[in-house]
């Protein structure tokens, strides 16, 4: 059987995006950013995470406000990276695992979450953005992606709540699929931004950080806030941060953060973190201390 | 008014995009949005009036996306997520079109920042 090892929140700011396709690894500005992924991205080679399922959204790329959907799958061998007006990345299209993801749309659907699912369609830096700091891609990604767009951009949006739920049924769909699969899911956005009108460049550290507290240890807390809420304390565009919590409702149960990097260098704090079940951690721990023994 | 957003809107240099605001400004979203295409762009560079023309711009959206009135934009019902887009066409960063929404020089924007060099 499938099974979710663990979660990772990630920023999906498409800066990343250019500074790494500059080679800023290194750079001073740029290198506590990239630094920061690193032990993440050896999380993921070490325990041979074979798929993500990315909650994220779409930039009004693949989608326009013409037809925007709350919750859409996507389902595909391949996707090529969207061209977002700046020309096209040089990098590998994401693969899909295509029997997995008709798996999880038939799962959803059928646990009464009734979403869009989308084909043949590029997908934008909301995914792509932070999949080359997470996965290397030279030849090729080691692994498939689920891609899952949630709808942030266009009020109204899916509550908090609801993407937490979303996140349950992800877990059970993913649960009942019967190939013994490693999958990880990653929440993307956030943390507090704004990047429109005369409020850009609005940020709050200190409640980023209650924010990753909460997400630990009381989502339940998270849950009940309302969009303005986190426009209030985050940012406008902080709002997109109710798609950490649908990553947070596919890991359910006690987790622990085994990872953090904040990085606010202009006018997002970005950030990764790694959670992982608690269970997984006192295991870990506990071979630790027997071998050091 | 959706109970989700209450409050928001005495949030000062803040402009929810709902349905509202959506449908006023499909059609200078869609014109935007269209710069995903490079057969669009070069449409843009070529004739940016009868770019603008076609795409059924009235004469007050013409005038904001002339003038690059990022602001003005925002205001009017423009999305930054496809403003971004057009950004990139008329060779802007989204960090230059912050210091524009803010009314501030690019400079004076960047002094503010943590790391000024996060370019």
């Amino acid at each position: 059987m499938a099974k979710i090892i663990g979660g990772i929140g990630t920023s999906h700011v498409p800066t990343i995006g250019v500074a790494y396709d500059k080679g800023k690894q290194n750079d001073p500005a740029w290198a506590p950013l990239f630094k920061g992924y690193e032990p993440v991205a050896q999380w993921l080679k070490e325990k041979e995470a074979d798929v993500l399922v990315f909650f994220y959204n779409d930039h009004a790329t693949t989608f326009f406000f013409d037809v925007y959907p709350t919750f859409a799958l996507g389902v595909g061998a391949s996707f090529p990276i969207a061209d977002e007006g700046a020309g096209l990345r040089n990098l590998p299209p994401i693969r899909g695992n295509l029997d997995l993801q008709i798996h999880v749309a038939e799962s959803l659907v059928n646990d009464e979450f009734d979403l869009t699912v989308f084909q043949e369609k590029p997908i934008d830096h909301g995914c792509a953005s932070p999949l080359p700091l997470l996965w290397p891609h030279e030849p090729d990604w080691p692994g498939t992606v689920v891609p899952i767009a949630i709808n942030v951009l266009q009020f109204p949006l899916p509550t908090g709540r609801r993407c937490y739920k979303l996140g349950q049924a992800v877990r059970r769909a993913i649960e009942s699929y019967p190939e013994d699969l490693r999958v990880v899911v990653v929440g993307t956005g956030g943390l507090s931004h704004q990047v429109h009108g005369e409020r850009t460049g609005f940020n709050n550290t200190d409640w980023d950080y209650e924010f990753l507290n909460l997400l630990e240890h009381d989502p339940e807390a998270l849950l009940a806030l309302r969009h303005a809420d986190y426009i209030e304390r985050g940012g406008a565009e902080s709002v997109e941060q109710i798609m950490w919590l649908a990553m947070r409702g596919a890991l359910d149960g006690p987790i622990e953060r085994t990872h953090l990097n904040y990085y606010l260098a202009t006018t997002t704090a970005m950030t990764v973190a790694l959670f992982e079940p608690r269970e997984a951690v006192e295991t870990h721990t506990a071979k630790q201390e027997a071998s050091a023994s | 008014m959706n109970p989700q957003l209450q409050g928001a809107e005495a949030i000062a240099g803040t402009y929810p995009f709902d349905l509202r605001v959506s449908n006023r400004a499909l059609r200078l979203n869609r014109f935007f949005w269209n710069m995903i295409q490079a057969p669009s762009r070069d449409a843009f560079h070529r004739d940016p009036e009868q770019a603008m023309a076609q795409a059924g711009l009235s004469e007050e959206e013409k005038a904001l996306v002339r003038t690059e009135d990022w602001i003005g934009l925002v205001r009017y019902g423009g999305n930054f997520f496809v403003m971004e887009k057009f950004a990139r066409v008329v060779k802007k960063t989204n960090l230059e079109v912050y210091a524009m929404m803010r009314g501030e020089s690019f400079e004076d924007f960047m002094k503010t920042r943590k790391v000024p060099d996060a370019r």
